[in-house]
């Protein structure tokens, strides 16, 4: 049996949410962790597996594949007994969770990637933060929570478009919001603050994918405390 | 009831779907949202999609917004579409999810931005950000290097190296297009390094008519608009130079 490989660096949101899939449907994979901060993606090697040079990968047999979407969706497909309710077979349904999946590119994603990017982490990729662009995306990441709490969540279940149980797109954007726990509290609890229902899905969503969600966040938590670590040393004087 | 597909033809993902359906002889009824009119902002548009974006359709009491949502949904729905479009098959199908969600962030991120802020923005009152510019132009340049390198790997002449065009080749391709509004010797110098995309470009034209060009007559139309509103700029300004350099 060709077991699965997945290529993934657990503080990427993308690569959380392939593997939390996986790990609720127990399907079997063996992880092979690309360091991002260490530029391990960027490797001759890794471009092999993924010529964008980006995480999460997989390859399965001989097939290869990237985008965490696509991965998902396949995953759905192509493995056995996964439930229903993570990608519906129902043409509609499964259309309105494509929609969704596609909105997320340029708009949650795009706002929180880009908010903690040009906020705090581009100098660990060499660039410089850039207050402006930060204040751009945070509009985008504002409007996008505001569209999820208004429009996405509209509907009778507890999880997006309505539905009872959860489908890759909680997972997907779910983790996407996590990674906000990089940000300060103060900020974190103003940009999300106002959305009560968006709070309320997080919960469900973690509470549905226990204790797997705890576990593969733990990574993230360790980096956010790593690098609250190393800003406080950096201010200490004579250090 | 028929299908209405809700567009604006200057819209690279609307040209897309309705391609799509022209090609596949799927019947449908056009609703012309009109973006430089700022019909998408209406009341009325946003039952439709509270997104205020083109394309979306309704199909019977089924609304549904976002391109690539869209095309699954109709070469899934519709009866008698080639499996080429979107392979049955899981693990073709999966590439073509690839491309296509590569596509936001990359080719049609760089392309529009780019567009937007040398030419479009006067048009659509939008402020030009030459900063924008330049960093679109990076993006644009390193998609379309990504698509001669690595998406069009393999025999064939189609993304993915596909015999034949799927949805992805579609999308792609009207996003392409768009760069007909840039200046002439613009767009020639962005597509100029990469032989493979021009002739997956044209592989796709020839594929796809005569509904390409039918579907692509207004882009064509904006763009001799936009160069004779050009050039009569540039001659009421050598008319002004010339007349202050008399005074």
């Amino acid at each position: 049996m060709t077991t699965l490989k997945i290529y993934a660096d657990r503080v990427s949101q993308p690569a959380r949410a392939v593997i939390l899939f996986c790990r609720l449907n127990g399907i079997e994979f063996e992880e092979v962790e690309i360091d991002i901060f260490k530029g391990v993606h960027l490797s001759p090697e890794y471009k092999e597996i993924n010529p964008m040079e980006q995480v999460p990968a997989i390859v399965h047999g001989e097939f290869k594949l990237f985008e965490s979407h696509a991965i998902l969706i396949y995953l759905a497909s192509a493995f056995p007994g996964i439930a229903d309710h993570w990608y519906p077979a129902d043409l509609f349904k499964r259309a309105k969770t494509h929609s969704l999946l596609d909105w997320h590119h340029n708009n949650l994603r795009r706002g929180a990637m880009g908010y903690l990017l040009h906020l705090k982490l581009a100098p660990l990729f060499g660039v410089p933060l850039n207050p402006q662009a930060a204040a751009e995306c945070r509009r985008i990441l504002e409007a996008s929570l505001w569209r999820i709490d208004s429009f996405w969540l509209q509907g009778t279940g507890n999880f997006l478009l309505g539905n009872d149980r959860p489908s890759i797109a909680d997972l997907s954007l779910v983790s996407e919001i996590m990674q906000l726990q990089m940000l300060e509290e103060d900020d974190r609890n103003q940009i999300v603050g106002p959305f009560k229902k968006v709070q309320q899905w997080i919960e469900d969503v973690k509470n549905a994918t226990q204790p797997h969600f705890d576990d593969i966040h733990a990574v993230l938590f360790e980096a956010i405390a790593k690098m609250k670590e190393q800003q406080a040393n950096s201010s200490v004087p004579g250090s | 009831m028929t299908l209405k597909i809700y567009a604006d033809r200057m819209s690279q993902p609307s040209r897309a779907v309705i391609l799509f359906c022209r090609l596949n002889k799927i019947d449908f009824e056009e609703i012309r949202i009109d973006i430089s009119k700022r019909e998408h902002l209406s009341p009325e548009y946003q039952e439709i999609n509270p997104m205020r974006k083109v394309p979306a359709i309704v199909d019977g009491r089924f609304k549904l917004f976002e391109s690539h949502a869209i095309l699954i949904y109709l070469a899934t729905a519709f009866p008698g579409v080639a499996d080429h479009w979107y392979p049955a098959d899981v693990s073709k199908r999966s590439k073509i999810h690839s491309v296509l969600d590569w596509h936001h962030s990359n080719l049609r991120h760089g392309s529009m931005k780019y567009i937007l802020h040398t030419v479009l923005a006067p048009a659509l009152g939008v402020t030009p950000n030459p900063q924008v510019a330049v960093e679109a132009k990076k993006i644009l340049d390193s998609s379309l290097s990504e698509i001669d390198t690595i998406w069009l790997k393999g025999s064939g002449k189609f993304l993915l190296g596909s015999y034949q065009p799927s949805i992805a080749d579609l999308s792609l391709v009207c996003e392409i297009m768009q760069l007909e509004i840039l200046d002439d010797e613009d767009r020639r110098r962005i597509l100029a390094p990469y032989e493979r995309v021009q002739k997956w470009i044209e592989a796709t034209k020839n594929s796809t008519m005569p509904h390409f060009d039918d579907v692509h007559v207004i882009l064509f139309k904006a763009k001799a608009r936009l160069r004779t509103r050009q050039e009569s700029r540039r001659i009421g300004s050598d008319v002004r130079t010339s007349y202050h350099s008399k005074m």
